[in-house]
């Protein structure tokens, strides 16, 4: 029924803040960021709508080629768009730099 | 121009944004935020993506220069539905005021509530929950003023709308919407004969913030706009209204002229 | 669906058939009594198919009933006990009820067992029937202390089966095994009672023609409770107290610690 996927990208840029942006709400989601001392990013993604690994894969991919930064991201997902997603990200980003 | 209009809006904000907007400038400290991650562990059996936060937000500051504390719920998560999670966050920050208020240091306590009600998916757990907070509330407003703000999209239903009726101070936006019962539920539970839940009119005329004030069921009517929101606010706490009605109504009521009221909604007595 | 006759037959069993007090609907049944030498006065809400509201005539809490209760409750005598005998089916369902405010209703309801057991009045309830949502919140979940019987036709939820299935989209038979693996969920007495909430669970044949010996049980056991009145005065926040709740309710009291740890900064 809910399906959690875990990815990692590498990291060179590390991140100030943590920060909290979204929303568990239809066509939305929720993101946790935090600072990471790993050369890597680890992201976590707990969503409802199953079978998107591959478009979480390029949405996220996309994010840290732009973004090398080490962080934690937790996303808890309910149908949240491609570009929803993009956008919570670097809703997240900016507010923790 | 849109944008700085929407800035004003309250139903447009998230429940942090809400208690926030509500607490003085630069006062706002979450308490058991999304970073604890203590999240509902029962949705996720039931096909539910769990919320950080589980859409109940604690924030402490100050209202007016005094000590206070905002409780909101997010109407975008389920609902702005209640479990366990967020019914004891909204309890224990009553219980805590409670605490404060026979100390003599007093916590202004504001419960912006946008929800409809009791989280299915928890439901035994949610019920107990309501429990607490009415008897918590009532507890509080025998020593100050407990004041409701309902001002969001979903409004307040189910036993949160009971809760609410509890509080001394009730403030609703002419947006907002206040019944026991969701349209939908009376649907299923009596037939489309009863409710209709697509019509909306029909709903607006029954349970529309406006409609609640005139029958007295608020003590403030507001529009959607956090300065107004917020005045109302600090009035509800230096000129409380006790919305006293409630717990002294006698039996049966004498002003209620049934068929009339009925009548005057358009709805047949 | 036909009019549960068991509000009324345990209030008559548990007082003797004292004569109901007046100036209530006819759905509010009260009569003062003694038990084992204490008194109290048994607030029951029945059927009453006259009843002026159409939702609200085959025993479910609505407007009449929540100020009607609330009426019954305030005017108890100083020295006396409450019991609140539950058998609500649910809050009324009606466009009507909604109207005229139905959550002001049973909020007054709520506020009066509230008052009297934190004036003092031992608040007692014994669960016989159904004890759904919004009614069971104003007739009954403000007890100090709460029995029930141990039938299979008592429920208690916050909703219908068929109006939960709608709102969650889930099918019946998927509730069914969710209630089995999320207790949380479930409708029935024994696994509620797993949340602390109630003091005592009843053996019962016939609920609706219950026996001497079984109507003795329970006024044994509401004696004992009221020989030591702060059991009725116990708060609903004790619950998470009570022995069952300690691995239950965990949630519950880390919320409440993780607040108070924070509350100033």
């Amino acid at each position: 029924m809910i399906e959690t996927l875990t990815y990692e990208f590498p990291a060179t840029q590390s991140v100030e803040h943590r920060s909290h942006v979204g929303v568990v709400a239809s066509g939305n989601c929720e993101i946790l960021l935090e600072p990471s001392s790993d050369q890597r990013s680890a992201v976590v993604v707990r969503t409802s709508v199953s079978g998107f690994d591959g478009t979480w894969q390029a949405v996220l991919g996309r994010f840290f080629a732009r973004n090398p930064v080490a962080v934690a991201i937790e996303i808890n997902d309910f149908g949240a768009t491609p570009a929803v997603v993009a956008l919570r990200l670097e809703q997240a980003l900016e507010s923790a730099q | 121009m849109t944008a700085l209009l929407l800035t004003e809006s309250f139903a447009e904000r998230g429940a942090r944004e809400r208690a926030r907007a509500l607490l003085d400038a630069q006062s706002f400290r979450e308490l058991i935020g999304p970073f604890e991650r203590i999240a509902s562990p029962y949705l996720a059996a039931q096909g539910v993506v769990p919320q950080s936060d589980d859409g109940t937000v604690v924030a402490r500051g100050t209202i007016g220069g005094v000590r206070a504390c905002v409780v909101a719920t997010d109407g975008r998560f389920l609902g702005g539905s209640i479990g366990e999670i967020g019914g004891s966050k909204i309890a224990g920050a009553l219980e805590l005021a409670r605490r404060d208020a026979e100390r003599g240091t007093p916590t202004r306590m504001v419960l912006a509530l946008d929800t409809g009600g009791i989280r299915l998916q928890e439901a035994n757990l949610g019920i107990l929950a309501v429990s607490e907070i009415c008897d918590a509330i009532v507890a509080l407003r025998d020593l100050m003023p407990v004041v409701a703000v309902i001002a969001g999209r979903v409004g307040v239903y189910g036993g949160l709308s009971l809760s609410t009726a509890l509080c001394s101070e009730i403030i609703v936006s002419e947006g907002a919407r206040v019944g026991l019962n969701g349209p939908d539920v009376v649907e299923t539970e009596s037939g489309i004969e009863e409710m209709d839940s697509s019509d909306r009119p029909l709903i607006w005329r029954v349970t529309g913030g406006r409609q609640r004030f005139a029958q007295g069921f608020a003590s403030e009517l507001v529009s959607d706009d956090v300065p107004a929101i917020r005045a109302a606010v600090e009035r509800a706490f230096e000129a409380p209204r006790e919305l006293g009605p409630l717990v002294a109504q006698p039996f049966p009521d004498p002003r209620l002229d049934l068929e009339a009221f009925l009548r005057a909604m358009e709805i047949e007595p | 669906m036909s009019a549960s006759v068991r509000g009324r037959v345990w209030l008559e069993r548990l007082t003797g058939g004292a004569r109901p007090i007046g100036g209530l609907p006819p759905s509010v049944l009260a009569a003062d009594a003694s038990i084992d030498g204490h008194a109290v006065r048994a607030i029951a809400v029945v059927p009453d198919l006259n009843g002026r509201f159409a939702r609200a005539r085959n025993g479910e809490m609505g407007i009449d009933e929540g100020f009607g209760v609330a009426a019954a409750v305030r005017g108890t005598p100083a020295d006396s006990a409450i019991l609140a005998i539950v058998d609500v089916p649910g809050q009324a369902f009606g466009t009507r009820e909604e109207a005229v405010g139905l959550q002001r209703a049973l909020a007054a309801s709520t506020a009066a067992y509230i008052r009297a057991r934190r004036g003092g009045h031992p608040v007692l309830t014994l669960v016989v029937g159904k004890a759904i949502s919004g009614a069971f919140l104003a007739h009954g979940l403000q007890g100090g202390w709460i029995g029930a019987l141990d039938v299979g036709d008592i429920e208690i939820h916050v909703m219908s089966e068929a109006a939960v299935a709608r709102v969650t989209r889930m099918e019946r038979d998927d509730l069914i095994r969710v209630a089995k693996e999320i207790p949380a969920t479930a409708r029935d007495i024994r696994t509620f009672a797993t949340f602390g909430a109630i003091d005592r669970i009843f053996s019962v044949g016939d609920p609706d023609a219950p026996s001497d010996a079984e109507v003795n049980e329970v006024v044994r056991a509401l004696a004992e409770v009221l020989r030591t009145p702060e059991l009725g005065r116990r708060n609903p926040v004790d619950r998470l107290n009570a022995p069952a709740a300690l691995q239950t309710r965990t949630l519950a009291r880390r919320v409440r610690s993780a607040l108070q740890a924070q509350w100033d900064a």
